[in-house]
């Protein structure tokens, strides 16, 4: 693996990312599974990072999952779009993030449509007015969440408590970056580092001093295909993806896997479960998984964050194995106790993942 | 008083074309900008279909250079339009009054780091087509890249045929090209399996065919009809390549030891420089335009600048020399039609008759 | 032109992803869908471009539309820029239009997807509710999932979320006059009509497939013939 070679085209991917004054819209997926990760995100831009991010009650999903799950027309998806730009217009903001990667994907889209046809914009201008009686105006800047935090991942750095090193052996941690498919196959000109060689996580593990795998089947889709999951009887599909990616990822022990989409860690977490559970086979070290986390969770530790503020918790596969390689200090005793130290039982064990 | 006739590149066309103008009886100014004469034909090792010698091809074309003024490492640095003739400065402060130019730069091959899925730079059994032959030409010990390989894989149009690489159209000679290297990899390593992934193969000129039938009953090359969509690098160093079966209609994935991009032909990034200086009008893809695609393939939009070679799109050596010496004709209609009353050797022969 | 064809380029995904195919095979070698199922995009878009009205409506009727998982991962590579995956979506958009989803197996899971998808938006604004995301019909969320569910509320509030509460936050309740306007923009784009048109068919099916509706919606949720894996 030449290194130079990735650089070279790294550099040819660059995006425009804007500084301050942000509008958050929320992730489906995100808030039902990983809630404490958007929490965070939004800690560390207000917080660590100093910045003015604005979130409104009002807005909703952009109806992306019913969208790929072709049970909502193109146009329905694209007045909902619109109607969350008209609350970004409303509250006097033109810098929009969104924490969801299937709705980055969906915007883009969107809004190379109505370039390419005015006439479906006006189309959607006009069912806005009417249903709604709101304007909107295209966002002049619109990234996805792991965008902001790539874009000041030096900054994080300088303030880390916690690199991403085993702190036993020196030696950087092995991280498996999995970046979801809607970020930039459609328009790899709108994801940091393109489509082949994605730099937004890369970056962040380079700057909080970890080590990438690349391995063959980096680029493969996790596998989630929407109606492929949520069908009961189609989840041979979303399991059937995620594990060819552990196979082939298998053979360079990855400490931890670092992703930047909502559904990617659902799947990569809960299917090494299944695996486990129903064939005996895990693939982190001594019965255990290889951690899943977001990209907020792996800031929110190297910041100092408790783990269980965080949310690990609700993983299946136990972060106990990447925590203790940080050197990170946790209360076992704290794991799954509620709000003040509320009591709410715990989980029933695996019979075979740890 | 002679006519002056610029030639701007020394690769076969403009070998070829010098050295047929200089035979007329004209004063032939030849430039090329790196420090040796044959173009690419100088980097190559044996042409297809038949295996002949690069070299001894090249040899061939440098034999008839005499009385030819040849500039090695030298460019154009300016070209002003006069009545009837191009006052060009060179890069060596040289002046030259050219009654006519022939722009002969030829082509440069498609960058296939630009192909980002096929890993050329980042995996570290990728190499080009280009590489191949400077391979065979080195030596066994030459390029790192080439260790042994059991298992070998040509990936037609890299570069060419692809929108996403800003180049629709097919470069002609890769599919011959890439069907020769399979059978020379083959000579190479007799024990080795060949793939050659391909959309469409391409083998239209006289004894291609043949060269296919031999790749397939003497090689057996095995040919996939599939363009390959991606390549990954394993942890032991070897390629994992996706493609599809298109016959069969089944995808596959082929682990190999060395994958071989077949890099397109581009335009010449310096003979666009130059066509800029002049203002010459180019197709949409950079290749410059010729003023009849039949009967006028050698000339430009402009008065007194002619073109011949890979500078107006993908061709073959021998369409490349046939074009060369088409040039020379039209170059001495011209410049008789001009300049009725210079004496070059022709018109010499001519009088005394 | 075929009548069908005409409807297909009507779709804006169609205009956007059917650019005049090669049959090159680059799709079909990356597409995750076509390790798994029987399944090969590139011979999808060649039919499309034949305009052949036959085939189409075969297409229309198929399981082979379904096997999608909508990654986009086809669209990256294309070297006529072409994007299956958007044309596999203007096929399942006309399927569900004119009634045809419903005559494969695979097609008919828009009954349950249509019903759950579009009653989560228009009864909480999100496409995914926590409170029905049951343990029970979802195993592989886990043991995790399943504690969390018997202490949803609580583990929100551990985990600094807003369940159901009042104001900005995660899985928060969205105001009804939001939820209003989501519903306003079903009605105006379509998307109420296609809930009764989805539903309509389906009870259709149901019927002669001498099923009750709520027996319809559990077969079809779990049905899987295995004659749809690539062996």
């Amino acid at each position: 693996m030449i290194y130079e070679g990735k650089q070279k085209i790294w550099s040819d991917y660059q995006k425009d990312i804007p500084d301050d004054h942000y509008f958050y819209v929320r992730s489906c997926i995100r808030q039902s599974f990983f809630p404490a990760s958007e929490a965070a995100f939004l800690k560390i831009t207000r917080q660590e990072l100093g910045k003015d991010i604005f979130e409104t009650e009002h807005h909703t999903t952009c109806g992306g999952i019913a969208y790929h799950s072709d049970t909502i027309p193109q146009e329905t998806a694209m007045t909902i779009i619109a109607r969350q730009f008209a609350l970004m217009a409303k509250y006097g903001y033109e810098n929009y993030v969104c924490s969801c990667i299937t709705s980055f994907g969906l915007y883009c889209e969107t809004m190379e449509t109505w370039r390419e046809f005015p006439e479906l914009e006006a189309k959607v201008r006009e069912n806005l007015w009417k249903t709604c009686k709101l304007e909107f105006a295209k966002p002049k800047v619109l990234v996805h969440a792991s965008d902001l935090i790539y874009k000041y991942r030096n900054l994080i750095a300088a303030q880390a408590k916690h690199k991403l090193v085993n702190v036993h052996t020196g030696r950087p941690l092995r991280a498996v970056e999995h970046i979801g498919c809607h970020y930039s196959k459609m328009f790899p000109s709108k994801g940091v580092g393109g489509a082949e060689y994605p730099y937004v996580l890369v970056g962040m593990i380079e700057a909080w001093g970890g080590e990438i795998i690349d391995y063959p089947e980096r680029r493969h889709c996790c596998g989630f295909g929407f109606r492929q999951y949520l069908v009961k009887g189609n989840r041979g599909y979303s399991l059937s993806n995620t594990h060819k990616k552990f196979e082939s990822m298998e053979p360079y022990q990855p400490d931890l896997i670092i992703t930047n989409c909502p559904g990617c860690p659902y799947f990569l977490d809960r299917w090494q479960y299944v695996i486990a559970e129903s064939t005996g086979k895990t693939y982190g070290e001594n019965g255990h998984g290889i951690p899943v986390l977001t990209y907020e969770e792996v800031a929110g530790l190297v910041l100092g964050y408790d783990p269980w503020d965080l949310g690990l918790q609700t993983h299946q596969v136990g972060p106990e194995p990447l925590l203790d390689k940080m050197g990170i200090e946790y209360d076992p005793a704290r794991k799954f106790l509620g709000k003040d130290g509320k009591d709410i039982g715990r989980p029933e064990s695996c019979m075979y993942l740890k | 008083m002679k006519n002056n006739i610029l030639i701007i590149g020394g690769g076969p066309a403009g070998l070829e074309a010098a050295s047929g103008l200089q035979r007329l009886g004209y004063n032939v100014i030849l430039i090329e900008r790196s420090s040796m004469l044959g173009g690419h034909l100088a980097s190559w090792d044996r042409l297809f279909p038949d295996g002949v010698s690069a070299r001894g091809t090249l040899k061939g074309l440098l034999a008839q250079m005499d009385g030819v003024k040849c500039f090695t490492d030298t460019e154009v640095r300016s070209i002003n339009r006069l009545e009837k003739s191009y006052n060009v400065i060179l890069s060596n402060g040289i002046t030259v009054l050219a009654d006519a130019v022939l722009v002969a730069s030829g082509f440069d091959l498609f960058k296939a780091e630009k192909k980002e899925e096929y890993g050329y730079g980042i995996y570290d059994h990728v190499v080009t087509n280009a590489d191949l032959e400077a391979w065979f030409n080195a030596g066994p010990d030459s390029d790192t890249r080439i260790d042994k390989p059991k298992r070998i894989g040509f990936v037609h149009c890299v570069g060419s045929r692809d929108e996403k690489s800003g180049c629709r159209s097919c470069s002609k000679v890769c599919c011959a090209t890439a069907v020769k290297q399979a059978c020379e990899m083959k000579q190479a390593f007799p024990d080795a399996q060949v793939y050659c992934f391909y959309m469409d193969l391409r083998m239209f000129g006289r004894h291609y065919e043949d060269l296919y039938l031999s790749a397939q009953k003497d090689y057996s090359v095995r040919f996939i009809r599939g363009r390959v969509a991606e390549v990954s690098e394993n942890v032991d160093g070897s390629l994992l390549v996706k493609a599809e079966d298109t016959v069969a209609g089944k995808p596959l994935k082929v682990t190999l030891d060395l994958l071989v991009l077949m890099a397109g032909m581009r335009p010449s990034a310096a003979g666009k420089r130059v066509g800029k200086l002049l203002e010459m009008p180019m197709e949409e893809d950079g290749f410059f335009a010729v003023r009849d695609g039949i009967l006028a393939g050698q000339r430009s939009g402009l008065p007194g600048v002619f073109l011949a070679g890979a500078a107006t799109g993908p061709k073959t050596l021998p369409e490349t020399v046939a074009e060369a010496r088409a040039a020379v004709v039209e170059i001495d209609r011209y410049l008789s039609d001009i300049f009725p009353n210079v004496k070059n050797y022709k018109t010499l022969v001519r009088e005394r008759w | 032109m075929g009548r069908l064809y005409d409807l297909l380029m009507k779709d804006y995904r169609l205009k956007e992803g059917l650019n005049a195919c090669i049959n090159c095979g680059t799709c079909t070698a990356i597409c995750p869908a076509a390790e798994f199922y029987r399944y090969d995009p590139r011979k999808i878009v060649d039919i499309v471009q034949s305009k052949d009205e036959e085939e189409i409506e075969k297409l229309l009727k198929s399981e082979t539309i379904w096997y999608c998982g909508e990654c986009m991962s086809c669209v990256t590579r294309c070297p006529r820029k072409n994007a299956p995956g958007l044309i596999v979506m203007a096929l399942r958009n006309l399927s569900i239009e004119l009634g045809y989803f419903v005559e494969s197996e695979k097609g008919r899971q828009q009954c349950i997807l249509t019903k759950d998808l579009c009653a989560n938006i228009l009864d909480y604004g999100y496409c995914v509710y926590p409170r029905r995301f049951d343990y029970a019909g979802h195993p592989e969320a886990g043991r995790v999932w399943e504690w969390e569910e018997k202490h949803l509320d609580d583990v929100f509030e551990r985990l600094g979320g807003n369940l159901d509460g009042g104001g900005p936050g995660a899985m928060r309740r969205i105001p009804q006059e939001d939820l209003d306007e989501l519903k306003r923009i079903f009605d105006e784009t379509g998307a109420t009509e296609r809930m009764e048109k989805v539903r309509a068919a389906g009870l259709r099916k149901a019927a002669e497939m001498g099923l009750t509706e709520e027996e319809f919606m559990q077969k079809i949720y779990t049905d899987s013939d295995p004659k749809h894996l690539n062996r």
